[in-house]
């Protein structure tokens, strides 16, 4: 009999309780089903959980024990719960959501890792990620709608659900499934070709489109609801990390690949002007490495650079610096009263500068993320472009004295500030939730001031280069694009399963 | 070295390999090898009265991890995620280790000696000056039953006082009072299998989805019922019903009356029954001539389709179960709804059969123990204090002169702290229990603590809000610490093992009672030969011999190899006979009178108090757990969208909660469509903010037990939110 809600209007009543259909006033002998596949998995197919939100009662049964199976700290839950809601009382309808990874057709987290840390398992489908060969850059934390990933800060790793492959391939149930008092949790075979035809069974309220990365996670909602769940977690969203690393990193990569450009429009490049890009960009490199949860793998990184923008941009930048770095020797090699052909400055310095507008396309396509909605706009490479172009400017007008290149600093600033501004209102006026709370957060009292101040500063910069203080415009300039890129990384609202409304919030 | 492994790890050369490794458990297989037992300890969940069956995973002496024992006819293997996480109680932060005693206003540690030699000056003292009633005592439902019923003997045969009671007053008072207004004994007439065999479950006040959410999956494996959920809030077990009744707060005595009602007027009740088994049948259905479903609905807030449908269902039932818990008894009118009820099942002949029974799901692991051992609203073994044979039969068994029982029931809990502020009572020992949290009208608690010469508190941890007030800390062992037995809602005596010694100085109360006989002088009288649980175990079964509660006919050994035995049977009453004088079962009449402290103008919320899946009463234990404590680090109040519209209200706001008495201040404010307009809820677990501040001191005349679900209050917003305003989600 389904749930029958009573209301002032009378109430739809499943068949009345006739006694005979009653067989027996005997218990029937209980032993818990098995919810794992019986049979062996064959071509073309692989597992994937099975939730039955009919039957979860939100014990929260299934978070503590995927813990205790995996050993986890409090703060990082492979398994989740979240909450839906819907109706008016008393007719409210509560349902839970409880899940793990969804083991994706096109995971995302297997495309975009620079060190080739996850794999599909070709015989179970599980998505599988290693501990020893992660870095801890956290471009799958990026990459995946689900937040499914999670950066464990005390081994500098991520880790995320397997499924409990270790168990299953001792024909154990995982320990979700196992722990699960009422059963809502099974694993089950799904054929991957038919899967990929039909997934709505996928989707459900609180989830973002399965369409994203093809969940393999099968659903079964309440049926004849006419209420709209909708999550409870998203009334509150915090910011996001900082990665004051990157905000560094790129500004810094970009300021210099800028800088080049102009100096060699301005045939201003001399050995020292050079060897101070090239420190800029050591320190720059130096810093990104801090961003990694293993800074001593850095190296690993480069990989991926068939699959992985991050490999890519790791790649182009150390071109970009060895390059730089042959170039500084080239206009130094006359002071050492060495014989290098001076005509291959110019073909060398173009060279750097291919590298560097490389690396900053890929330092884009990074953050170029469906999961991540605030950032998967065309206004992120234009930003990082246009910060190239300014910080460029200011920063040769600061190395040379002249001349002055107000006009194009003048033209880049505007420009910045109109990406940023059009930037801000499409995020307004979005259809995406997550854009909106992006929004949101940058017009919060918590981040307002910084909003107004990186435009402001952006302003200052370009009236003191006007009025002849190349080097504190530079300085207020780099202020600026600092600020406005911290701001890039802290008002991302990643998409996300439904978490429950009161929960421990960390940044 | 050190600074080289911190380097190692911000390199990233160390990720914890050691730590997050796997490893295979002989028992359960591929798991975190942190979580790699060599032996595995059968024991009994410390936390609910479900009375879970469990396997603890010790590895060097250490507990390790926590499973469900799958050989546990209660669980099945099954636990929620207190249980799953009880071990790392064993290990957690917080514990009372060492006596406490407070020197020149401050708590220093001491001796056991010196504790426990001031303890009984001090309390010797007191009971020189004002009489031996000046002190009173309040247990738990947390204690073993052997400690108990050595508890029981120690203060009213050791102290001679009589004022003896425990925190479970607060919690299943009612239903004990109920059962006996009925039935003339308490003792729960069914079991858990009945769950499974109703074809009509009617659950009133109770949300056994967060407090008792293995009783959820024994209730599922019934295919054929249909569950009747009765509760103001659309709860997680409103959300399992095939019919939610969302009644108006208090409503419950009307509702139940109108089913009653109903089945009288269409003959749906059992004639047979009634007239073989019970009295004053006549009475009661002139009584309910008044709760016509024209009246009912008006009060309850229903439909007159819906009682009617209600009531249809009930008395068409083969098998019909009523179980409830707080929600009922959290009353002050608790004792007299738990009548109506039983009312119920007994017109329609729904007791003593499969499947049919009045049933409280009750709350401690041990609540049941000490119902039957306590020496606090009834003698040992469900004796009564008034009958002079009951008396002589103990005197005899103890060996002491019969005078020395009490004649009366000293006063219950919430009497004891009114007797503190009015001075009678000058000496107040707590076991295991946070009555600064858990008690209502903390305002009352507090003037009484300052009001007292001397508090002992016992307990495992310290600091708790309760041992702020204390003179004297003893610190005690927990669940895992020690060995005995816990009896469980459905009668089911279950084994408590040792897994691992108490930490520090910590003892198990059991020794901490003995000790205090011995300094009374009293160890031979009150407890010949004990040494061990295991000694009041085997005194307790020549005590319970013959009572309605025997639990002679099993040994420890027995409720081990077979995850327990339950006293009495499967059911009570299975022939019709009860323990009343005439042996019929007594029909009361339980009028249906609104609530103590109804809203007005200055406070127009009603306020619900309630619990949450994660937490565990007032959080001294599951704080400490970490995993549980980060899934609800806060309290929270709900309140329909409709009246945060009104106050101008938003999600996240933080706000304070106004009654007469007090205020409780940064409440994170969830609108929802949980609560009907008009109502709030919040949980009592956080001692941040405290339920009981505005809870108010109304008790149930009977049993005692205090009205926690409703009193009026008023919302005020405490500060700006801290986080963004965001748009709507769709």
């Amino acid at each position: 009999m389904g749930l029958v809600r009573l209301t002032e209007n009378g109430f739809v009543f499943g068949e009345a309780v006739v006694v005979d259909t009653i067989p027996t006033l005997e218990p029937e002998p209980f032993t818990f089903p098995s919810l794992i596949p019986g049979r062996e998995l064959k071509d073309g197919e692989q597992y994937r959980f099975h939730f039955n939100m009919t039957k979860c009662i939100g014990c929260r049964s299934c978070e503590v024990a995927c813990n205790e199976q995996n050993g986890n700290p409090a703060d990082i839950l492979w398994r989740r719960i979240g909450e839906l809601e819907g109706g008016t009382y008393p007719n409210t309808q509560r349902h839970y959501l409880s899940m793990g990874c969804n083991h994706c057709l096109d995971a995302d987290c297997v495309k975009g890792c620079p060190v080739d840390a996850y794999k599909k398992d070709p015989i179970t489908g599980i998505v599988v990620h290693s501990a020893d060969a992660c870095i801890g850059c956290q471009y799958c934390v990026w990459n995946c709608p689900y937040s499914v990933p999670q950066f464990n800060p005390e081994r500098g790793v991520v880790g995320k659900c397997d499924m409990c492959k270790g168990r299953l391939e001792d024909g154990l149930e995982p320990a979700c499934v196992n722990a699960c008092p009422e059963s809502a949790i099974e694993i089950e075979i799904v054929n991957m070709a038919n899967w990929r035809e039909n997934f709505t069974e996928a989707d459900s309220p609180g989830m973002p489109l399965a369409s994203h990365t093809i969940s393999t996670t099968r659903i079964t909602l309440p049926e004849n609801t006419t209420t709209t769940l909708e999550r409870v977690d998203s009334g509150q969203v915090q910011p996001e990390h900082a990665h004051l690393s990157l905000v560094f990193m790129t500004t810094l990569m970009q300021g210099i690949t800028g800088a080049l450009i102009v100096l060699l429009l301005n045939r201003s490049l001399d050995p020292l002007r050079l060897f101070l890009l090239l420190n800029i960009g050591g320190v720059a490199v130096t810093i990104s490495t801090l961003h990694l949860g293993r800074p001593a793998y850095a190296w690993r990184a480069l990989k991926m650079w068939r699959r992985s923008w991050l490999s890519r941009e790791v790649l182009l930048f150390t071109l970009f610096l060895l390059t730089l770095t042959a170039l500084t020797a080239i206009t130094a090699a006359p002071l050492l009263h060495l014989h290098i052909p001076v005509h291959l400055i110019a073909p060398i310095a173009c060279l750097a500068i291919v590298f560097g507008l490389g690396g900053t396309l890929a330092s884009a396509c990074i953050y170029l993320v469906p999961a991540r909605p605030s950032w998967n706009m065309i206004h992120t490479p234009i930003d990082f472009f246009l910060t190239a172009s300014f910080l460029g400017t200011m920063l040769s007008a600061a190395l040379c004295n002249l001349p002055h290149p107000v006009l194009l600093a003048t033209l880049t600033a505007i420009a910045w500030s109109l990406n940023h501004a059009f930037r801000l209102y499409r995020l307004h006026s979005s259809k995406l939730f997550e854009s909106r709370a992006a929004f949101s957060l940058l017009s919060s009292h918590l981040l307002r001031a910084h909003t107004i101040a990186a435009f402001a500063l952006v302003a200052l910069s370009v009236t003191l280069l006007t009025t002849g203080h190349p080097l504190i415009a530079l300085a207020i300039g780099w202020c600026a694009a600092l600020l406005a890129r911290y701001l890039f990384f802290v008002s991302v609202v990643p998409l996300n399963m439904a978490l429950t409304f009161i929960r421990s919030r960390h940044a | 070295m050190r600074l080289l492994d911190k380097l190692r790890r911000l390199a990233g050369i160390d990720t914890a390999q050691k730590r997050y490794a796997y490893g295979k458990d002989d028992r359960y297989g591929f798991v975190s090898a942190s979580r790699v037992a060599d032996t595995w300890v059968k024991t009994t969940c410390g936390y609910c009265s479900v009375g879970c069956g469990m396997l603890i995973g010790v590895r060097d002496g250490k507990a390790v991890s926590s499973r469900g024992n799958p050989d546990h006819p209660v669980n099945r293997g099954k636990l929620c995620p207190k249980g799953l996480s009880e071990h790392h109680i064993l290990s957690a932060p917080g514990r009372a280790t060492t006596p406490m005693l407070r020197k020149n206003g401050k708590l220093e540690p001491v001796s056991w000696d010196e504790a426990l030699n001031t303890m009984v000056e001090r309390i010797g003292s007191i009971q020189t000056r004002y009489g031996p009633s000046a002190l009173g005592v309040v247990g738990t439902g947390q204690l073993l039953t052997e400690e108990c019923y050595t508890l029981g003997k120690l203060v009213q045969l050791g102290f001679r006082t009589p004022n003896n009671d425990g925190n479970t007053t607060l919690c299943m008072a009612s239903a004990v009072s109920g059962y006996k207004l009925s039935f003339g004994s308490d003792g729960p007439p069914g079991n858990y299998t009945d769950l499974e065999t109703a074809d009509v479950v009617l659950l009133i006040g109770a949300n056994i989805a967060d407090n008792h959410p293995i009783l959820c999956n024994r209730l599922e494996r019934n295919k054929h019922r249909t569950l009747i959920v009765v509760d103001p809030r659309v709860t997680k077990t409103a959300m399992m019903a095939d019919i939610h009744l969302a009644v108006k707060p208090r409503s419950d005595i009307a509702l139940i009356n109108g089913i009653a009602h109903i089945l009288i007027r269409d003959s749906l009740i059992d004639r047979a029954y009634i007239d073989a088994h019970t009295t004053h049948f006549e009475d009661l259905s002139a009584f309910l001539q008044a709760f016509t479903p024209e009246h009912v609905a008006e009060v309850t807030g229903l439909t007159t389709t819906q009682i009617e449908h209600v009531a249809l269902h009930y008395g068409r039932a083969r098998a019909a179960f009523i179980g409830w818990t707080m929600g009922v008894n959290h009353s002050s009118q608790g004792a007299v709804t738990v009548a109506a009820i039983n009312n119920l099942a007994l017109i329609t002949g729904n007791i003593g059969r499969a499947g049919a029974t009045p049933f409280s799901i009750t709350g401690q692991c041990n609540a049941m123990g000490t119902r039957e051992t306590g020496f606090t609203s009834s003698l040992p073994g469900y004796r009564k204090f008034e009958n002079a044979k009951d008396r002589a039969d103990l005197a005899a068994l103890w060996n002491v002169d019969p005078a020395i029982i009490p004649q009366a029931r000293g006063l219950a809990y919430p009497d004891i702290i009114e007797a503190a502020v009015t001075g009678k009572v000058k000496a107040i020992w707590f076991i295991a229990t946070n009555p600064a949290v858990s008690f209502p009208n903390y305002s009352l608690f507090e003037q009484a603590m300052r009001s007292l010469e001397f508090v002992v508190v016992q307990d495992g941890f310290f600091p708790t809000p309760t041992s702020d007030f204390a003179d004297l800390v003893l610190p005690g062992a927990i669940w895992g610490e020690k060995e005995g037995t816990y009896t469980n809602s459905e009668r089911r005596v279950s084994k408590a093992n040792r897994i691992v010694a108490p930490p520090g100085e910590a003892r198990p109360d059991f020794d901490i009672f003995l000790d205090i006989a011995t300094r009374l002088g009293l160890r031979d009288t009150l407890y010949p030969g004990w040494s061990t649980t295991h000694d009041a175990f085997r005194e307790w079964q020549r005590v319970s011999t013959g009572r309605m509660c025997d639990y002679s006919t099993f040994t420890w050994d027995e409720i081990e190899s077979r995850g327990g035995m339950q006293w009495g049977g499967e059911r009570l009453y299975s022939d019709g006979v009860f323990p009343t004088p005439d042996g019929r079962a007594r029909l009361h009449l339980v009028p249906c009178d609104p609530f103590t402290e109804q809203p007005n103008e200055e406070f127009d919320f009603i306020l619900n108090t309630g619990r949450t899946v994660e937490h565990w009463h007032t959080r001294t234990k599951t704080a400490q757990v970490d995993m549980l404590n980060k899934m609800v680090p806060n309290a929270w109040l709900e309140i329909n969208p409709i009246d945060a519209a009104r106050l101008k209200l938003h999600s996240h706001d933080r706000v304070t909660v106004v009654s007469r008495r007090n205020q409780v201040a940064n409440l994170e404010l969830r609108i929802t469509a949980i609560v009907a307009p008009g109502q709030v809820f919040m949980p009592f677990h956080f001692s941040e903010t405290n339920s009981n501040l505005v809870t108010l001191g109304a008790f149930d005349p009977i049993s005692r037990e205090p009205n926690f679900k409703q009193c009026a209050v008023r919302i005020e917003k405490t500060t700006q939110r801290p986080g963004a305003k965001l748009p709507p989600a769709t």
